[in-house]
């Protein structure tokens, strides 16, 4: 009988201590799985707060229909007209010297209205750069598009790219110098300022960018015509006044 | 003899029953494969909580080095570049501090395996980006991807955490408190010697 008991004993002390060590390993873990959605949601409130930050936001009044871009030659072109889209991101020097090489003869071109020319910024270049310059001179350049100079801002910007590439624009650069270059003044330019300085183009900017990669561009710059690409070797197979003759061929 | 004795319900998962005198086997004693399994653990831990910290502060980098190897659909692409690296800095710091080694070398082994198919597929598709594995990424020239070097770093990686995978039990591991033997004062010869010889195989 006592032989009884005491093997009771044993198995309900014995039971005791495997729940104990059972809600140890529960406990453990349920600690773990705590501090992961804690981090979790942190990370995602961090996010949310880097995306809306803006109080106001307008979109500039040359945007494509979708707000993928800034058409540049609005009510120029004819009907018809190849649709030529160029992906670019302010703070990669390929751009640069695309926009050196190409630049004129595509402006030309859209003037002439052989083309409907849409520029479709990009901004993934401050990822990989650290920085924020690419969005920057997007919102800048989307506000000089209220004062009807989005092409010679546009311009202007790549001409002033630092010879080092993650250096960055300065706020000076692109509220300041690049306005004045371009003839943005008086009124326009206090607007201009102002859109610059409250980011109201920023949720404009950020979407073209998003467009773009969603649309499977993460490269630039990046040349479409009618929706197909263009690649860079081609282009650079041909001198700047062939590229009509190239486009037409392409459309 | 042991089958009825209550201490039979003490049979672990093979990696949580360390023989019920471990107190009593001093440090040299312990074979060597634990100390394998303590700088395997170690290696990946470390390696997989530096690449999760450098992306964690920056997930639309993230986010952006999983787009560029185009594999997973674009909002897809969004969740798995926000979650990973949180998901690898977890993994890490459960694995230096040896707490459920084997599930986190279990999923540390899996991204590894992702990110070697991951890699291999981009480098087939002829596409140039550099990994974005500890951060950075983005397209690059063909001349400076790296994809043979990266492959073997996340191979190598991938076998230690095979490795703790198959012998998790190592020094200076959470687990061996949260895993403790029940009462091992009170322990008469129990089976979990089998066991052990089964686990070690």
């Amino acid at each position: 009988m006592s032989q009884s008991n005491r093997e009771q004993l044993r198995r309900n002390q014995a039971a005791q201590a495997k729940q104990k060590r059972l809600n140890r390993i529960i406990g453990v873990g349920a600690v773990v799985l705590v501090v992961v959605l804690i981090g979790v949601f942190i990370a995602v409130l961090f996010q949310n707060q880097a995306h809306t930050s803006t109080t106001s936001s307008a979109t500039p009044p040359n945007a494509t229909g979708s707000k993928d871009g800034i058409v540049v030659n609005p009510g120029k072109f004819t009907a018809g007209a190849p649709v030529v889209e160029l992906f670019f991101d302010y703070q990669c020097p390929v751009c640069k010297q695309f926009e050196g090489i190409y630049g004129a003869s595509l402006k030309s071109l859209a003037a002439s209205g052989a083309i409907e020319l849409r520029y479709r910024n990009m901004t993934f270049l401050d990822n990989n750069l650290n920085n924020d310059a690419s969005l920057r001179a997007g919102i800048g350049a989307a506000c000089s598009d209220f004062a009807g100079q989005y092409s010679a801002y546009h311009e202007q910007i790549f001409a002033n790219q630092p010879a080092k590439e993650g250096d960055g624009y300065t706020d000076d650069m692109l509220r300041v110098t690049i306005p004045a270059t371009v003839g943005i003044t008086g009124a326009d330019l206090t607007s201009f300022q102002s859109c610059y300085d409250q980011q109201t183009t920023k949720a404009f900017v950020s979407g073209t960018n998003e467009a773009a990669s969603k649309g499977g561009v993460n490269a630039t710059p990046t040349f479409h015509v009618n929706g197909k690409d263009l690649s860079l070797q081609t282009i650079a197979g041909v001198k700047p006044e062939g590229l009509g003759d190239l486009i037409k061929q392409n459309a | 003899m042991s089958c009825a004795e209550p201490g039979g319900v003490t049979a672990e998962p093979s990696y949580t029953d360390p023989v019920s005198d471990t107190s009593a086997i001093s440090l040299h004693r312990r074979p060597w494969q634990e100390w394998a399994t303590l700088a395997a653990r170690l290696i990946l831990g470390v390696t997989v909580l530096v690449a999760g910290l450098l992306k964690v502060t920056r997930l639309d980098a993230s986010v952006q080095s999983v787009r560029l190897y185009q594999i997973l659909p674009w909002d897809v692409a969004g969740f798995v570049g926000t979650a990973l690296p949180i998901l690898e800095v977890v993994v890490g710091l459960l694995l230096i501090t040896g707490t459920f080694t084997r599930l986190a070398a279990i999923v540390g082994s899996a991204l590894m395996v992702a990110f070697i198919i991951g890699i291999a597929s981009v480098w087939a598709r002829g596409i140039s980006i550099d990994c974005g594995c500890f951060g950075g990424g983005g397209a690059i020239e063909a001349s400076l991807t790296q994809y043979p070097l990266e492959i073997l770093r996340d191979t190598g990686l991938l076998l230690t955490g095979a490795w703790t995978v198959w012998r998790p039990r190592a020094p200076f591991a959470v687990d061996n408190w949260l895993f403790a033997p029940l009462d091992p004062t009170a322990s008469e010869p129990e089976p979990i010697a089998e066991d052990d010889k089964e686990s070690t195989r």
